[in-house]
């Protein structure tokens, strides 16, 4: 963003009074005893620049680092309150194991060595990797580091690895790389300097936090239009010209139905959508047979088109022919062909996806609907933008301008938490597409790496065998069923039963399912579990109080049914204590961090950027990085990666892993300052010095594209190059927009019994497959829906996290909970004044799953259907440095208790299944239904509550003051005479 | 407002304090037969200085950091505070000189003492006043930003003083000056009018709105959250809240202590019936300060939700 | 000068970075520590100089939500100055900050009662009344980048809603916010004039819709175009 203000804040005038002003004040700040560090700031998932002035060891101010592509200088309320996370009494100082004879639970440790905690570690997992290498789970939650993690979990050979996205985003994830190559965050961004029309869907706080923050400034202060979906109006909402109230889970249905009046109004970029998609291309229509809708490929590899010149079928891949938008075919072999926009166009025009009809079920009346896809129709189609810049197009030939159709959306948890999120992702990509607004001036930017080929070419791995590294990583996209982790009867072979039929697309994992699973033996036991930056014993798990249960819960034998756990944790978090090994981790400020290209770097649409995280603190307790203990273990256990030819370990430490390893010839963790002398960007051979170089440039790397390169780069030759050069993708052929996806369509087939391939047994299985892997996007009611009485339970319950906790799992932070230390359940006044539920009553909250107890708020701002609260508010007492009585654990409520990991048991075979989307497998944590009934008089307090827990051994105690300088202020003082003499001003 | 102890027991204190100094010089300069005893004025001097300091150390109590005590005498120029405390300081001198001079020359004074101890009779009525505009000028409390404050304080702080002086006087001498009663019923009377005028003042809805305040005068305007948790400094010091049903049961207790029953029991004339007349005339007042901090809206409220002050 | 802020109600999100980035700045500032009581008990209550209040205007459905951050509004007329009996409050002549000096404070509170916006807190370890600086100690340090003189809330506020600058300065980027955006003073009746300023939500942007009638013809079916790939 180029309008970001760093000039001074005076003018001349003013300048020259400020300077003798300055003369006569004392110096404030000891700068020579000061000394500025650049890191990467780790309070969320955003990864900010930060500048962090530091004097004695001692942390003075941590801001934004204004030259840095993320924020630019700013920082939020979380990144501003980093010195209370580092100064927390709650660190862990030393490694914990359980002590011998305790329960699990019960919080009891003793400090050991980092020898003894990691030859401990080492002989566990040797054996597991000599003898059944899957008896190993690992999962870790929001870290930034997947490359790596996933990596090691590769080396050791266990395919039972994934990260929280699962339970976050991999609805929006996948959507958009089964569709477009590139999706919403990480993967791209709205073009806040040029969008004349933004729409925001089921947004709370986000990822990318300020970013979004100063887009949305930037696009308020030129007068665009923000519309913002939600049915709870909060701080984006808050400033939205139009607040759209819907429904939860009913995103789907005013997607389509916007589609449906630019359908019906022949609304859509048709150029957009022969050159860049594949809607032309032809599908069999043979309805009941193999090989029903997909595509005619006739003799060649390649799906067909009718050419309308050569009035013949031809390859869809080729350059200047003029396919057919619309129409039926016969093929020679009297195959009945439709092009996928026909029969997108007859989907869509039904009456089912009228603004009329779908009012009734999203709650948004008709005439919105219409309205706003018509203010989206004129600013893409009548307010467009043309930059004259020549660039190549794919086949070489050479354009002279890019069109810019100025409507942008993003999109996010509210999409991505319903079991029906990939299918709205989908259709709100539809959207965009139809309206020709990807990736061009004004519209939804892809953010390098991405876009990839739809989807990226990695598949999941499948196979393992003792001491054998995997062969591909343990996620990936599967393309149709032959893909799945299923063995030969369909059973799941992961854990978490990702790519099983239950989810065959979770290219994400289903780390919500990993404890319950395993305890329950289905599909098999394991023996360790280990875990990294994530709370399942509290706010990270769904239905947290059994999941407590199922920690602890024992065999016949007396032998725990997850046998093992380790944990990497910073502080003394609700995680710890159910732990029988914990490894003590450093903060973000006192560690080596990579935000790797190879993961999802800090990219922005114009500039590949990644960045790293270097100590600005010297830890003063016996604490490891949870990266140096990867390192550390995949040395002591001979990865054939980390390990040289002679058996001598290749890596000394993690910085020297980050500069040496090579994925392939010149590609590594970090893209900038590649080759001998850092000269190099995004491939080079290794640079000796390239933490220096990372240091010296404030922490990053960023490499601006030529003008050429910086839009439409699904089909951008100058830039599907540069993307080759940089490993992001595999070849420079066009990256074809899949509005028809004809992978979900292989799933569909299987689920009919017509594939030729795995096919799933159960019926279950076979109808969810028909039902929801429709290749074009669909609405459909939310599973848990489906199965409860909705009348019983006539409210949806929601959660998120207030802006300044969003994503920051370690947030018990004494600033921050100042703001907040009590969560209420918000309730729209109309609906409650209906119920006669008062304003600060206690109420309980009742789903199919159980029940709680919490206090009542009234707000204008909800949908009248919808309850809502802030999310991960409370805290179990004596966890993270914690009182026992802290209101955090007396007044405060997690959601979390109410909503299942399997879905509403109705006694059939649908008991078994993951709450979660039938196609991704992303936990339906937003599905939630509930009932709400005013609490029995004397009822207060929240209920349930849980014994609190221990403080560890030597741990600091909770301070009852807090005073906290990094000097001793120098005040600023008034004379005597001054006092004495003024007057009145 | 907060109704701090503090507060409230040195501001009774120090009015009955002032207003018994006060009335006591005035009384004794005018030549009032019942106040040219050499005991019943040192006896009501002294009890007037004890009544005077102990409130003055009572405030100190409210300090926070009392170790700058001292410098709340610098901004004399501006601050009631300050002119409360100059004043309170400089009424020692006066004061204790004019006892001196009743000491050593019983009720015949001469013209030195007599000056002195009318500038010390002004001096309190002035300091009575500063304390009283210390409320009175703060423009973000309705209740108190009045002239019916300082009325309110003089007033009260004469009253209970000449009470006071009343029972010291009918007690030491074993027979009532009527002057004294009358004076003391007088201002009983003026005293509860001056009241039940504030009273039914406060009662008028005026000043600002949680509209003004935020700025949004067209709609109504709920708060949603003040931001943090815990009550923190403003909504302990600000945010006070009393039942209606419990100020209308103070006030009418106020009334009748500090008023109603004292009026009858003077009527008496008996000295007994006097000095419980005095103490239920503090206590009341107590009361009544209570109430005139409790029922004090401050305009911070607003911005923590309440619609108007 | 006239030293002030103008924030800007249209954008602000209600985020809270200004409220603990000036608690984080001014903790080791001239005025600081900012102490904190009970910061991992019950009811842990800290002095803060800049909080955000939320609210909602008008009612369902056609309400607004409105998230307003409040510090020392360094007003022209201040009567917490006029009314502190030490001197230790004073409003600074040359540009018109107000402030406390720590050294001199005695902790009676009543600058807090004279302030209508809650702008003071007492701190509960030290017993002196704290307030927004504007960042005295940031806005003249000549060592700091040029850039960077400006109050920490401003520098970090991630909606750039908050503009630091002299109001004395007809031309300064908050003096034309205020005409332009016909900025607001809170409480105005009181008669404070307070310098920091507030710009209110901007009214919806009109937006066209694409004409419909027009295209009314060719609803009845689609028709390929000869569109080359």
């Amino acid at each position: 963003m180029s309008t970001v203000k760093q000039q001074a804040p005076l003018n001349e005038v003013s300048q020259a009074q400020a300077d003798i002003i300055a003369k006569d004040l004392p110096e404030f700040e000891e700068h020579a005893k000061q000394e500025i560090k650049y890191t990467t700031c780790y309070m969320c998932a955003c990864r900010c620049g930060i500048k962090v002035t530091v004097e004695d060891n001692k942390v003075r101010f941590i801001q934004g680092n204004p030259n840095h592509p993320i924020n630019k200088g700013v920082l939020c309320a979380k990144g501003n309150s980093g010195i209370m996370k580092q100064y927390s009494p709650a660190k862990l100082s030393a490694p914990l194991l359980r002590k011998p004879g305790t329960e699990r639970g019960a919080g009891e440790f003793e400090e050991i060595s980092w020898d003894r905690a990691l030859d401990m570690l080492e002989k566990r997992l040797r054996r597991i990797r000599e003898t059944d290498p899957k008896q190993l789970a690992y999962f870790t939650g929001r870290d930034q580091m997947q490359a790596l993690t996933g990596m090691w979990a590769s080396q050791f050979g266990t395919i039972n690895w994934a990260a929280h996205g699962g339970f976050c985003s991999v609805n929006m994830a996948a959507g958009g790389l089964y569709t477009m190559g590139h999706a919403f965050w990480e993967f791209g961004d709205p073009d806040w300097e040029n969008t004349k029309y933004f729409m925001m869907w089921g947004v709370a706080e986000d990822h990318s936090s300020n970013p979004i923050k100063l887009g949305l400034k930037r696009i308020k202060e030129r007068g665009a239009k923000f519309v913002s979906i939600n049915p709870v109006r909060t701080g984006y909402q808050a400033i939205a010209d139009e607040w759209v109230a819907i429904r939860p889970g009913t995103d789907g249905i005013l997607a389509l139905s916007m589609a449906h009046v630019l359908l019906k109004h022949h609304l859509v970029d048709e150029e957009f959508l022969i050159r860049y998609t594949n809607s032309a291309q032809l599908v069999v229509m043979t309805p009941g047979k193999v090989g029903d809708g997909l595509f005619y490929r006739g003799d060649s590899e390649v799906p067909q088109v009718w050419d309308q010149v050569k009035e013949t079928f031809v390859d869809s891949n080729l350059p200047d022919i003029t396919p057919a938008l619309f129409g039926e075919y016969t093929a020679p072999d009297g195959t009945p062909l439709k092009t996928a926009m026909s029969i997108m166009v007859e989907k869509y025009m039904d009456e089912q996806y009228s603004p009329e009809v779908a009012a009734k079920e999203c709650g948004v009346p008709a005439e919105d609907i219409e309205r706003m896809a018509l203010e989206m129709a004129h600013v893409a189609f009548k307010e467009s933008i043309t930059i004259d810049v020549e660039w190549t197009d794919w086949a070489g030939r050479k354009q002279d301008k890019f069109i810019g159709r100025p409507v942008s959306m993003h999109a996010m948890r509210g999409i991505s938490a319903h079991s029906n999120g990939f299918q709205t992702c989908r259709a709100i990509h539809m959207l965009q597409v139809l309206l020709g607004t990807i990736d061009c001036p004004g519209g939804h930017l892809a953010k390098p790496p991405f876009p990839k080929h739809v989807p990226p070419g990695i598949k999941p791995a499948k196979e393992m065998a003792p001491m054998t590294p995997l062969k591909s990583p343990p996620l990936g996209f599967p393309t149709c069923p032959e893909d799945l982790a299923i063995n030969e009867d369909g059973s799941p072979r992961r854990i978490d039963k990702a790519y099983s039929w239950d989810a065959p697309i979770s290219c994400h994992g289903l780390m919500h399912m990993v404890i319950s699973n395993a305890v329950k033996g289905d599909p098999y036991k394991i023996d360790t579990l280990m875990l990294f930056m994530a709370n399942m014993a509290w706010n990270s798990s769904m239905n947290t109080e059994q999941t407590m249960e199922m920690l602890v819960a024992k065999e016949d034998d007396g032998e725990y049914k997850i046998p093992f756990i380790v944990c990497s944790d910073a502080f003394n978090s609700e995680m710890v204590a159910y732990s029988d090994l914990v490894l003590p981790d450093t903060t973000y400020l006192e560690r080596f961090d990579t935000i790797s290209m190879l993961d999802r770097p800090i990219s922005e649409p114009h500039a590949a950027c990644d960045s790293v995280r270097i100590p600005v603190i010297k830890p003063d307790r016996d604490v490891m990085s949870w990266q140096e203990v990867m390192v550390e273990m995949a040395g002591r256990l001979d990865f054939p990666a980390f390990t040289k030819e002679g058996g001598e370990r290749k890596y000394k430490d993690y910085k020297d892993f980050i500069v040496n390893f090579e994925k392939e010839p010149g590609i590594g963790f970090l893209a900038g300052y590649r080759g001998k002398d850092g000269e190099k960007s995004l491939r080079g051979e290794p640079n000796p010095r390239q933490w220096e170089a990372y240091e010296e440039n404030e922490g990053f790397f960023e490499m601006h594209f030529d003008m050429n390169q910086r839009y439409m780069r699904h089909a951008n030759l100058d830039y599907l190059k540069l993307a080759k050069e940089a490993a992001w993708v595999g070849n420079t052929n066009q990256i074809v927009i899949e509005l028809y996806s004809e992978k979900l369509q292989t799933f569909r087939l299987a689920g009919q019994g017509l594939y030729d391939g795995p096919m799933p047994t159960e019926e279950h299985h076979k109808e969810r497959l028909v039902k929801y892997f429709d290749p074009l996007p669909i609405y459909y009611m939310p599973l848990e829906e489906q199965r409860i009485d909705r009348d019983e339970y006539p409210y949806h319950a929601v959660n998120q996290r207030p802006m300044f906790m969003y994503h920051s799992w370690d947030s018990q932070n004494a600033w921050l909970r100042q703001i907040m230390s009590q969560n209420y359940l918000f309730m729209n006044r109309v609906a409650a004044e209906r119920d006669g539920i008062e304003d600060l009553s206690w109420v309980w909250v009742e789903s199919h799953n159980g029940k709680i107890r919490c206090q009542v708020k009234l707000m204008e701002g909800t949908n009248e259907q919808t309850v809502w609260t802030w999310n991960a508010i409370a805290k179990r007492g004596g966890a993270w440095g914690l009182d026992d009585d802290v209101k955090e654990n007396t007044d405060s409520f997690l959601m979390n208790h109410l909503i299942s990991e399997l879905l509403p048991q109705k006694g059939d075979n649908m008991d078994r299944v993951t709450n979660s989307d039938p196609v991704t497998g992303q936990a339906a944590w937003y599905d939630l239904r509930v009932k709400i009934t005013p609490a029995a008089e004397g009822e207060t307090g929240s209920w349930p509550t849980f014994e609190a827990l221990k403080a560890q051994p030597n741990a600091k105690k909770s301070p009852k003051m807090l005073s906290y300088s990094s000097h001793k202020n120098v005040n600023l003082l008034r004379s005597l005479s001054d006092i004495l003499t003024r007057g009145d001003k | 407002m907060h109704p701090a102890f503090s507060v409230l027991t040195f501001t009774v204190m120090s009015g009955a304090g002032y207003g018994l100094a006060a009335l006591l010089i005035l009384g004794h300069l005018s030549g009032i037969n019942g106040l040219q005893d050499t005991n019943v004025l040192l006896t009501s001097g002294i009890l007037a200085l004890a009544l005077i300091t102990l409130g003055l150390l009572c405030s100190m109590g409210h300090l926070a950091n009392p170790k700058n005590a001292w410098r709340a005498f610098n901004r004399f120029k501006t601050s009631w505070l300050s002119r409360e405390g100059v004043f309170a300081v400089l009424f020692y001198p006066f004061f204790l000189i004019y006892l001196l001079g009743v000491w050593t020359q019983g009720a015949e004074i001469n013209g030195f003492i007599s000056i002195i101890g009318l500038l010390a009779a002004l001096i309190a009525v002035v300091t009575l006043f500063c304390t009283s505009m210390i409320y009175a000028s703060l423009k973000t409390i309705r209740q108190w930003n009045s002239s019916l404050t300082p009325l309110n304080y003089i007033v009260l702080g004469l009253m209970s003083g000449s009470i006071v002086l009343a029972a010291i006087q009918s007690s030491l001498t074993g027979s009532a000056s009527s002057i004294l009663y009358q004076l003391a019923t007088a201002l009983l009377i003026l005293g509860a009018i001056a009241k039940v005028i504030y009273l039914f003042w406060i009662g008028k809805p005026a000043g600002s709105t949680i509209n003004t305040a935020t700025g949004f005068t067209q709609a109504s305007v709920r708060l949603l959250d003040q931001g943090h948790t815990s009550n923190g400094f403003l909504n302990n010091e600000f945010g006070y809240t009393v039942e209606a049903n419990k100020i209308i049961c103070l006030r009418v207790l106020m009334l009748v202590l500090a008023f109603l029953i004292p009026f009858f029991l003077i009527l008496s004339g008996s000295s007994t019936l006097t000095i419980i007349a005095a103490l239920l005339t503090v206590s009341g007042l107590l009361v009544e300060r209570w109430l005139f901090f409790a029922e004090a809206r401050h305009v911070v409220r607003l911005f923590h939700g309440d619609q108007r002050t | 000068m006239k030293l002030g802020l103008v924030i800007d109600l249209d954008t602000c999100v209600g985020c809270h970075g200004c409220a603990t980035a000036c608690k984080q700045w001014n903790t080791s500032g001239t005025i600081g520590p900012l102490a904190d009581k009970d910061p991992y008990g019950r009811e842990p209550v800290g002095s803060w100089l800049n909080r955000i209040r939320s609210y909602e205007v008008d009612d369902s459905p056609n309400s607004k939500t409105v998230h307003m951050p409040m510090s020392c509004m360094h007003c022209d007329d201040a009567d917490c100055v006029t009314v502190c009996p030490t001197g230790a409050s004073y409003k600074r002549e040359e540009d018109g900050i107000v402030l406390v000096d720590q050294d001199k404070c005695m902790g009676c509170n009543l600058c807090s009662w004279a302030c209508p916006y809650g702008a003071r807190e007492l701190d509960p370890e030290e017993g002196t009344m704290k307030k927004c600086t504007l960042c005295v100690d940031r806005i003249y340090d000549e060592k700091l980048p040029e850039a960077e003189r400006q109050p920490a809330c401003v520098l970090t506020c991630p909606t750039r809603s908050r503009v630091f600058g002299d109001f004395d300065d007809p031309e300064s980027e908050v003096s034309k916010l205020v005409r332009e955006r016909a900025g607001k003073a809170l409480m105005p009746e009181l008669g404070y004039n307070p310098v920091n300023t507030y710009l209110p939500p901007r009214n919806k942007p009109v937006q066209d819709q694409i004409d419909t009638a027009s295209l009314k013809d060719t609803v009845k079916g689609w028709v390929n175009k000869m569109i080359a790939r």
